[in-house]
């Protein structure tokens, strides 16, 4: 059937590479959708956290801190578990990083409280001696950018089907509810609930005012983010 | 017999391989003759040389003088034919020992040996635990206490300070046993740090009712400046509302209530491994701690509050 194939050396060459990246193809796309499911456990962002993703992407914290702890006794000792692909399943993009200038934040909430945090943010030297991370003082008055944390929100629901208002299975074996907002104004007063419950677990009163006069500075958004990374 | 070629450029070979080696080494007194290890190996040089130019030799001749025998096979392709010779033995018992192999590496030899990294990793975990196990077995006080500083550093210190001191209020003083803002809270609150399952039936219920906030106050500084006798109105109260459970100086009942006068490592290392909600705040849970290490950094944290 293919016996013409063998007097023109090119569409040969074509035909083998096509046939090879079939059964590459076959072997290694199975595996990869099942791994990048997401693991149970693993929620979509919130509103308020996805303002606070956009917060980390801005100030490029991804430049210093990976969100990736490798299989190795000596990172899985002081990190906890090793990431899994299946809780990268609702970032887009991923912010594994790959230079370690501070430490990994992958599962910081399991060790660090929204009020260290907040304490650390705006001078770390206060809390760590010697640190050589920076000062993040605007954070503490820039307002939060909603907007765009809302179509971020809406896009990853309308594009890429991520699962807002159904249940999502939890590690303890009941289940919870990412909410979606169903417009602009719906979305704010979301995030502002979110945000008034963040400062709540924090002792800044001066962010704690900002809130209950509907300001969100983009530290709490930020908080909120940091506060799921587990 | 006629001079052959052959014979005559083996032995020019043989001659310079002996001769380069001669200049490499036996020049210098030191390489040659020095140490036995060098003769050796440059005997075993010129001997794997010159066998091996022998061999050529003997199979080049062959091929010169050889003359074809045996019976042709009737296929031939054209014009090329082969003899019905034996196959040979090595040969045979290499192609059935191969498929016999490939067999046994495809059924068990790939899948039950077959690598991963995160078998690599269990299995460097399963040593590296054997290794603390094994290490850290009988630790004195001393000891303890040196690898619960270095715990404290590493897990406690970004929150409780280097000093221990708590850093302005973002974690407990551990300085001293209990500070009066966490006393107020559990008065009014009640407390259940996780204890109930450890060494105490319940937690402790909310005693504020019948107290004023000066009161509750009082016996907060009373309690947390380590029982101060020159506060009677705070020892009266203390008497009166608290000793019943923790005892008449603080130590405790067991079963009961914990000591709040001092520390105790078994204390300690429940808050660190549980966590602990209270007055100042939330503490998470440390579970990457195993109960050596626990037992290490509670033994710490107990000396520098002079518990005990």
């Amino acid at each position: 059937m293919f016996h013409w194939l063998e007097k023109h050396p090119f569409l040969f060459a074509v035909g083998v590479f096509v046939v090879i990246a079939f059964a590459g193809l076959v072997e290694v796309l199975p595996n990869f959708a099942q791994a990048s499911q997401p693991i149970i456990g693993t929620k979509p962002y919130t509103i308020l956290e996805y303002a606070g993703r956009q917060v980390y992407i801005h100030q490029d914290c991804n430049a210093c801190h990976s969100q990736l702890i490798r299989p190795f006794k000596s990172s899985t000792e002081r990190y906890g578990h090793y990431s899994l692909s299946g809780e990268y399943a609702y970032d887009r993009p991923f912010l594994w990083g790959s230079e370690r200038t501070g430490p990994d934040l992958h599962r910081v909430a399991d060790y660090r409280t929204i009020d260290w945090n907040e304490k650390h943010m705006i001078n770390p030297e206060a809390l760590v001696p010697g640190s050589i991370m920076p000062k993040y003082p605007w954070l503490y008055k820039d307002p939060t950018d909603i907007n765009t944390a809302y179509a971020t929100q809406v896009a990853a629901a309308e594009f890429f089907h991520v699962p807002y208002n159904v249940p999502i299975p939890l590690k303890n074996g009941k289940t919870t509810i990412i909410p979606l907002a169903p417009n602009l104004a719906a979305a704010h007063a979301m995030a502002l609930k979110e945000a008034k419950a963040i400062v709540d677990q924090g002792s800044d009163k001066t962010l704690q005012e900002d809130v209950a006069h509907g300001k969100i500075p983009q530290i709490v958004a930020l908080l909120a983010y940091l506060n799921q990374l587990k | 017999m006629k001079i052959n070629k052959l014979y005559v450029s083996a032995i020019v070979m043989i001659l310079l391989m002996l001769g380069f080696t001669y200049i490499a080494v036996g020049m210098d007194s030191k390489s040659a003759g020095g140490d036995i290890v060098n003769d050796l190996a440059i005997l075993g040089a010129i001997v794997i040389f010159s066998a091996t130019i022998i061999v050529a030799i003997k199979y080049v001749r062959q091929m010169q003088t050889d003359k074809a025998t045996g019976k042709l096979a009737e296929d031939n392709w054209d014009g090329i034919g082969e003899y019905e010779n034996e196959l040979p033995i090595g040969w045979s018992i290499i192609f059935l020992g191969t498929i016999v192999w490939a067999f046994w590496y495809m059924l068990f030899g790939y899948p039950v040996n077959a690598y991963s990294q995160i078998g690599e990793y269990n299995k460097d975990v399963k040593i590296s635990n054997a290794k603390f196990e094994k290490k850290y077995t009988n630790l004195t006080k001393t000891q303890l206490t040196n690898m619960g500083e270095s715990i404290f550093i590493v897990d406690c210190a970004a929150c409780h300070g280097l000093a221990a001191d708590g850093l302005n209020g973002t974690a407990a003083n551990l300085n001293k046993r209990i500070q009066v803002k966490s006393v107020e809270y559990v008065i009014e609150h009640g407390s259940d740090n996780h204890l109930s399952a450890h060494e105490l039936a319940t937690g402790m219920p909310v005693m504020s009712a019948g107290l004023t906030k000066k009161q509750i106050h009082t016996v907060a500084e009373y309690v947390s400046n380590g029982f101060d006798k020159s506060n009677k109105a705070g020892a009266k109260i203390f008497a009166s509302t608290c000793a019943s459970c923790h005892g008449a100086d603080g130590y405790g009942t067991p079963y009961v209530a914990p000591n709040i006068h001092t520390f105790t490592p078994t204390l300690v290392a429940h808050i660190v491994g549980h966590g602990k909600h209270g007055g100042i705040g939330v503490m998470p849970a440390f579970k990457n701690l195993n109960p050596v290490q626990l037992k290490a950094v509670a033994t710490y944290v107990t000396a520098i509050s002079k518990g005990e």
